[in-house]
């Protein structure tokens, strides 16, 4: 029996960001009153309250901020990739995302280790972002 | 190892459960056949959302919750005779205890060594066994924490009890260690009038 992973579930204010992943492009919302990027996607600048928000291209490069190499895995679709590395990616234009490092063995993940994004195939056309070193 | 450097036995026991409280005023309390616990202080304080926009992981929004549960009570650290706290992940009780102000920032690992948050040590902690040792039902699991404050302010916990308690305190949080919530009882000697 196939046990399938969750896959995401775009919403109006998501879809943008599964969209360009769809073309192996990475967005991030940014504000056009303040000027700066925030993620998750929301509908109102968390910095300065504005809905004025665009979406746009960024560089992808960021740096490991912290991390974790999951051994157990929490659920059975998961069984087969243990160990790998869950880490929360400090990304150049300021915001925190989490995701998984991947294209190394998840013992040489390490705090301030440079990555820069990439795209994983999980199925259905759905690419997820994930980051790999630099 | 379940996901580094957390092992088995760092991580809450997953259990059934529920609690309930009754909340009344100081007035009505009087009527009643046990004892009550009174609110001296209370706090709540929130830094994220989903940990991965937490761009200061070492520091949680308990910072906040503690300042105001103190700053309600007129109390300090230096004033709780039993502390329960969140206990989720064993890290959880070490981040706690610096950002309620138990100690310095950095120093939650040494603070817990040598018995100090044991029963008969300077600051027990979580004297019911907590998420980690007695059960994490979900929700219900933080109110032990608060029933726990409760039974120790009464001086009604039995072969747990410690001495002389006249303040606990109480701390919970929900999400991933989104939302904080701090709370300080009293017992009948915190009650002047």
């Amino acid at each position: 029996m196939t046990v399938e992973k969750p896959l995401p579930s775009p919403d109006p204010v998501t879809a943008p960001y599964w969209n360009a992943a769809a073309e192996r492009r990475f967005v991030l919302p940014r504000c056009e009153d303040c000027g700066r990027h925030h993620f998750y996607p929301r509908s109102v600048c968390p910095h300065c309250g504005s809905s004025q928000l665009a979406w746009g291209e960024v560089s992808g490069r960021g740096e490991v901020y912290s991390y974790t190499v999951i051994h157990r895995a929490p659920s059975a679709a998961f069984a087969p990739d243990v160990p790998y590395a869950v880490a929360l990616i400090a990304l150049e234009e300021g915001p925190h995302l989490m995701s998984h490092v991947v294209g190394c063995a998840p013992g040489e993940v390490h705090i301030g280790l440079p990555v820069q994004v990439d795209f994983r195939d999980a199925g259905d056309g759905v690419l997820l972002p994930v980051f790999a070193p630099r | 190892m379940i996901a580094t450097p957390l092992h088995l036995l760092d991580c809450a026991i997953v259990s059934d459960g529920a609690a309930a409280a009754i909340v009344t005023s100081a007035e009505r309390a009087k009527d009643f056949p046990r004892p009550p616990a009174y609110l001296l202080g209370s706090g709540y304080g929130v830094r994220h959302s989903h940990i991965g926009e937490h761009t200061r992981i070492t520091e949680t929004g308990a910072i906040d919750s503690g300042r105001a549960a103190f700053r309600t009570a007129g109390l300090t650290p230096a004033d709780v005779d039993v502390a329960q706290l969140y206990d989720c992940f064993t890290i959880t009780v070490i981040v706690e205890l610096e950002d309620l102000g138990f100690c310095k920032k950095g120093e939650g690992g040494a603070f817990v060594e040598g018995g100090r948050i044991a029963l008969g040590g300077k600051l027990p902690v979580t004297t019911h066994g907590g998420l980690l040792s007695a059960g994490h039902p979900g929700v219900g699991g933080g109110f032990f924490h608060v029933l726990e404050a409760v039974r120790q302010v009464r001086r009604e916990a039995g072969a747990r009890q410690v001495p002389d308690v006249n303040v606990a305190l109480a701390h919970g949080n929900g999400g991933v260690i989104s939302v904080h919530c701090t709370v300080l009882l009293g017992g009948a000697d915190t009650r002047t009038s």
